[in-house]
């Protein structure tokens, strides 16, 4: 069986990779909002059905769409924030947890929605990637790399890298840094917190709704689909540590790859079980995440 | 004033007894459906519902269904068991309790049709399911409960069989299960019959439901099985097909259950979905002969795919037979609307005694054994995608296309 480790460690990174794509502008947009979208995973699912029908209409390959779809949906989540801004900032009450309640309605509202406009068949979106694949053999065994799950490592790869660089090197970046660390200090310091809020919930959902077309390319898409991603986002951000961006994409490698061995070493069905006592575990150890630099 | 108390207090006791005589003197059969409408098995609610509102739409265009020579038309009251077998519990107490249905129509999972028949057997309220699949169910022998397709126990053995017939035969088979009351069954099913036709299992999983089981597969391709069979939902066999062409192995036969027959399956994996192999017991070809509501599968088809521009599968037109069971089993007994206790006993006395020829094949449930309550008046057949259509390859006495075998490599295609 240790034949297979290779293989096994390559599928785990590349579940890792679709992990990243679902997880890393969830935990920017907690970073800075402090909101947990529970809308995460429709926002993936519109993004999804968006990239098949304009794969049917046009009939060119869905990745071409990619930019349309971001910006689409920039738009979308730019004129969406200010309503979760206003839910968030009230003083009655629990704003925190009412910003929970609002995304929650949001989820189960897109999903109807959903279920009504495109039906309650599930769906695959085709793309040139998705055809191929192609097989490594280190040592006399063989690897076989999917095209279309290589290609989402490295758009997860992308991605990480463009965020890093626009918080890190860009004075939006510098903003955006300064409001998740203190709102009303950015404030002082000529940071529009709405505005700056709006940027980034909008890049959120156009990132979302990208790597919706992704993982219609890899699995499968329907109404109903994005349940399963919205909790897998969750996981991978509480692993990382709430709202720390650079510990994402360990945390998602590290789901993956539990994920991978444990399917091919030991009891499939256990996965899941697998997953969330490691998860446990971990939070047990240290509560703020894998690098203890949650919030 | 006191007076007036009184006056108010008659009011509202004479509203509750009038309310209970209104029931039983409504003119048309109420019927209670719990489905999925909503959550992960959105797609099989929805297309039990289209079987059970085609159902009621043929009755009431003939005026209703004909009860000692008066004309009763149906009514189907819904609710929404979310996927989920607490809610189809919590459903089914409110549609028995608060609409007071004459009996009902079941749900599309065995999950929460194992959930559903404890509450209907408690208040005496028959039922059937037009989908549910489970052995457990009928294992569990619940007197109210019947369901017009067989379990998967019953139906599984024959693609195996088919299988085993192809030139050169397999030899060995690894057999994957989504972990779900129907799902788990099916690969249970295809494991004891694989055991019984002497192929060697190479692996046999049962692996959490939605998950990517690329991993796992890949764990498969190592240990080359000449088949690979499935027990899954719509959605899983989607990701199943793209995970296997992904990781490029293509097995001789791909055996995939009944989920298949459904056009949209066909249409979501395109030419991915040719030459896999399905366990079903209708097809919209098959040759029945009916005197209720549509006289064959053919007419049945047509009519469907009037409605929904879609032929049905055998989870549709199954559920459209147990509108037909009901029926046929209310005019045996001369049941009419607002049914006492004692009337539904003996509904359920007509149901286990009916054996009626539909659009859909024979329906005569079991009153014994291990299929207490299922059909089992119906051949199952083991069917193929071919051409886009899905065929009939096999027992011999049903073929209407040979089977093809072993499969294009995913890659040729």
């Amino acid at each position: 069986m240790m034949e297979l480790l290779p293989q096994a460690l390559t599928d785990g990174i590349l579940l890792g990779g679709i992990y990243i794509t679902i997880a890393i502008a969830f935990s920017l947009t907690y970073g800075v909002m402090h909101v947990i979208d529970f809308a995460v995973g429709e926002w993936i699912m519109f993004g999804a059905f968006t990239g098949y029908y304009l794969n049917k209409w046009t009939g060119l390959d869905p990745f071409l769409f990619l930019p349309v779809i971001f910006v689409l949906y920039f738009g979308v989540g730019y004129v969406i924030q200010p309503v979760i801004h206003r839910v968030l900032s009230g003083t009655k009450g629990n704003p925190f947890l009412m910003g929970l309640v609002f995304t929650f309605g949001l989820a189960i509202m897109f999903r109807g929605l959903a279920l009504t406009a495109f039906g309650f068949y599930s769906n695959s979106i085709p793309s040139a990637f998705s055809e191929g694949s192609f097989n490594l053999e280190p040592l006399g065994l063989t690897v076989t790399i999917p095209t279309v799950r290589l290609v989402g490592l490295g758009y997860a790869v992308a991605i990480t890298l463009i965020l890093h660089y626009l918080l890190k090197k860009t004075n939006f970046g510098l903003g955006v840094r300064a409001l998740a660390q203190h709102k009303d200090a950015a404030g002082l310091m000529g940071v529009n917190s709405k505005r700056t809020g709006s940027y980034v919930y909008g890049i959120y959902v156009g990132i979302s709704a990208m790597t919706g077309v992704l993982l219609g390319c890899i699995l499968s898409i329907g109404a109903q689909m994005g349940n399963e991603y919205t909790i897998f986002a969750f996981f991978v951000v509480v692993l990382a540590g709430m709202g720390y961006l650079a510990g994402v994409p360990w945390a998602a490698l590290l789901l993956g790859l539990v994920q991978s061995i444990f399917m091919i070493y030991f009891n499939p069905s256990h996965t899941l079980l697998a997953v969330f006592a490691i998860l446990y575990i971990i939070l047990l150890i240290s509560p703020r995440g894998l690098f203890g630099k949650g919030v | 004033m006191k007076f007036g108390f009184v006056r108010v207090l008659l009011l509202i006791a004479a509203l509750f007894v009038a309310i209970p005589a209104y029931a039983e003197q409504r003119n048309f059969f109420k019927i209670g459906v719990i489905t999925e409408l909503s959550g992960d098995l959105v797609t099989g609610g929805n297309i039990t519902k289209r079987g059970y509102d085609l159902w009621a739409q043929e009755v009431n265009a003939k005026g209703g269904i004909e009860v000692q020579g008066k004309k009763y038309p149906v009514k189907l009251v819904y609710a929404d068991a979310q996927s989920n077998p607490a809610a189809g519990a919590a459903a089914a107490e409110r549609l028995i309790t608060q609409e007071k249905v004459d009996f009902i129509l079941g749900p599309y999972s065995s999950g929460v049709t194992l959930a559903v028949a404890p509450v209907v057997d408690k208040y005496k309220i028959p039922m059937i399911t037009g989908s549910a699949e489970s052995p457990l169910i009928w294992k569990n022998k619940f007197k109210y409960t019947f369901g017009t397709i067989p379990p998967i126990n019953f139906t599984g053995a024959t693609s195996i069989k088919t299988l085993t017939e192809m030139k050169p035969a397999p030899k060995t088979i690894a057999i994957i299960g989504s972990n779900d009351a129907f799902s788990k069954a099916t690969a249970e099913a295809y494991k004891t019959a694989a055991e019984k036709a002497k192929l060697k299992i190479v692996k046999f999983s049962i692996v959490p439901s939605g998950q990517d089981m690329t991993p796992l597969l890949s764990a498969v391709r190592s240990m080359k099985p000449d088949v690979i069979a499935f027990g899954g939902h719509d959605e899983e066999h989607v990701k199943f097909v793209k995970a296997l062409k992904q990781i490029g192995y293509t097995p001789k036969a791909l055996l995939m259950h009944c989920g298949i027959t459904d056009k949209a399956f066909i249409d979501a994996v395109g030419k991915d979905g040719e030459q896999i192999f399905g366990t079903t017991c209708w097809t919209g070809t098959a040759k029945t002969k009916s005197k209720v509501l549509w006289p064959n599968a053919a007419a049945y088809a047509a009519a469907s795919q009037k409605a929904y521009n879609n032929p049905g599968d055998y989870t549709q037109g199954g559920c459209s037979a147990a509108g037909i069971a009901f029926q046929t089993a209310l005019q045996k007994v001369g049941a009419k609307p607002g049914m006492d206790e004692a009337m539904r006993t003996k509904l359920i006395q007509a149901l286990e005694q009916i054996d009626v020829q539909t659009f859909y094949g024979r329906v005569k449930f079991a009153t014994s054994g291990e299929f207490y309550h299922a059909n089992v008046g119906l051949d199952p057949l083991t069917v193929q995608i071919q051409g886009g259509h899905v065929k009939t390859v096999g027992p011999k006495a049903s073929v209407e296309a040979p089977a093809i075998y072993p499969m294009k490599e995913w890659k040729s295609r």
